[in-house]
């Protein structure tokens, strides 16, 4: 994955945050996700602006982890986000 | 997302031959139905918050409706939330289904375009526009199982669409009314809402299917609904209660209760959300309205067997 890339949420995607866990129903898939901490925090900042690059940034900078453990879960979480149709980019 | 759908039965519309395999899309085909309605009565609803008047009926179907509806059946002269045309479809369906001997998913269709929700299925296509309170609904048949499941269908969904606009929910769950106070079994089909109805027997059931969630002055309350669709339980009252907790069923050999809340018991009521979930505006309405009611009722996780031990571990907890 090309970390320069801008991604946007699906313009469908219906979500709300409870205490930085995120609820998203996908209508036209008719699918309900509960994303974790992290998965908020990348979905959160999915804005068509922010880089993905920028975005492993706010990962790294809210979370004690490594650099590539953290690009790895982000592209993971991402191209998965992507099968679901949840973001577009 | 779960469904409530049901697979399709044998007792669908007949098929029109010089239509095989078209299936009916509102405003883009040559058949649109005719504006006949069936006769001259009406009948009046309510269901919760919501007044209704069917109009439109012919005697037999005003009398059958009446009867079938009981006690949800009011006065219907004055104003109402919705009042809703019948009339003869003048066509034998508007989806057709497969004839390939494969199970197929009942179909109900939706779409809302501006502020009007159009909805069609194999019996009846209809419309509502929630600002205005009106709907119209044609229906294929004008008696018989086709007639009432298309009825109920419609109104179904069209209950969901407008108690969402009340800041209240139609779910895919049990309610039954203990000591005063609604308890609420939801969860997909099979995991034993009507199995809680059964080992209530001393209770009032409010419904073994779908409940609304109604938001009144003293805070959330439950009903049920008259579209028990002849397998599932309809009320014998109109009459809401004190919601005291939402419980997602969950079949174990043991039982016990945990608290649901945050982003999980957001999805769990979510998913158990029939009819408005397909549309972006009405998707980000019902989940604004299950955080606003899971802010003033608690979610448990139930795990439960099939024994009437669960109402134990409700009351202790």
């Amino acid at each position: 994955m090309d970390p320069s890339i801008v991604l946007t949420k699906n313009p469908d995607a219906a979500y709300r945050v409870y205490d930085g866990q995120a609820t998203v129903v996908l209508p036209d898939r008719a699918e309900v996700s509960v994303l974790n901490e992290v998965g908020s925090l990348v979905w959160d900042r999915i804005d068509g602006k922010r880089s993905v690059e920028e975005i492993i940034a706010a990962v790294l900078e809210h979370y004690q982890v490594n650099a590539d453990q953290a690009q790895h879960d982000v592209f993971e979480f991402i191209s998965s986000l992507r099968d679901h149709g949840m973001v577009f980019g | 997302m779960e469904s409530c759908q049901a697979l399709m039965s044998e007792d669908q519309p007949a098929m029109d031959s010089s239509l095989a395999g078209v299936d009916w899309v509102p405003g883009d085909h040559p058949l649109a139905p005719t504006t006949q309605p069936f006769g001259a009565l009406s009948i009046g609803l309510s269901i919760g918050p919501l007044s209704l008047r069917i109009e439109g009926l012919a005697t037999e179907q005003a009398k059958e409706l009446q009867e079938r509806f009981h006690p949800f059946v009011k006065d219907c002269h004055g104003p109402v939330d919705v009042a809703i045309g019948l009339r003869k479809a003048g066509i034998d369906r508007f989806l057709t289904p497969r004839r390939d001997g494969s199970i197929e998913v009942h179909r109900l269709v939706s779409r809302l375009v501006g502020t009007r929700l159009e909805l069609w299925s194999y019996e009846f296509s209809g419309w509502v526009e929630t600002r205005i309170g009106l709907a119209a609904l044609s229906l294929v048949a004008s008696s018989g199982p086709l007639f009432h499941r298309g009825v109920e269908n419609f109104l179904r969904a069209l209950t969901a669409s407008f108690i969402l606009e009340r800041e209240g929910l139609l779910l895919h769950g049990a309610a039954v009314v203990r000591k005063g106070k609604a308890y609420v079994f939801f969860g997909p089909s099979g995991s034993g809402k009507t199995t809680v109805t059964d080992l209530s027997p001393g209770d009032t059931i409010l419904s073994d299917d779908l409940t609304l969630v109604v938001k009144s002055r003293d805070g959330y309350q439950a009903a049920g609904i008259p579209f028990g669709m002849a397998h599932h339980r309809v009320p014998n009252t109109c009459a809401s209660f004190p919601i005291a907790s939402f419980n997602r069923l969950v079949q174990r050999r043991s039982v016990d209760r945990h608290p649901l809340k945050g982003a999980r018991a957001s999805a769990e009521i979510a998913a158990s959300l029939p009819f408005v979930m397909q549309d972006p505006r009405q998707a980000r309405k019902a989940l604004e309205t299950v955080s606003q009611v899971l802010a003033e009722v608690p979610a448990f996780r139930l795990e439960f067997r099939r024994d009437d031990a669960f109402w134990r571990v409700i009351e202790e907890t």
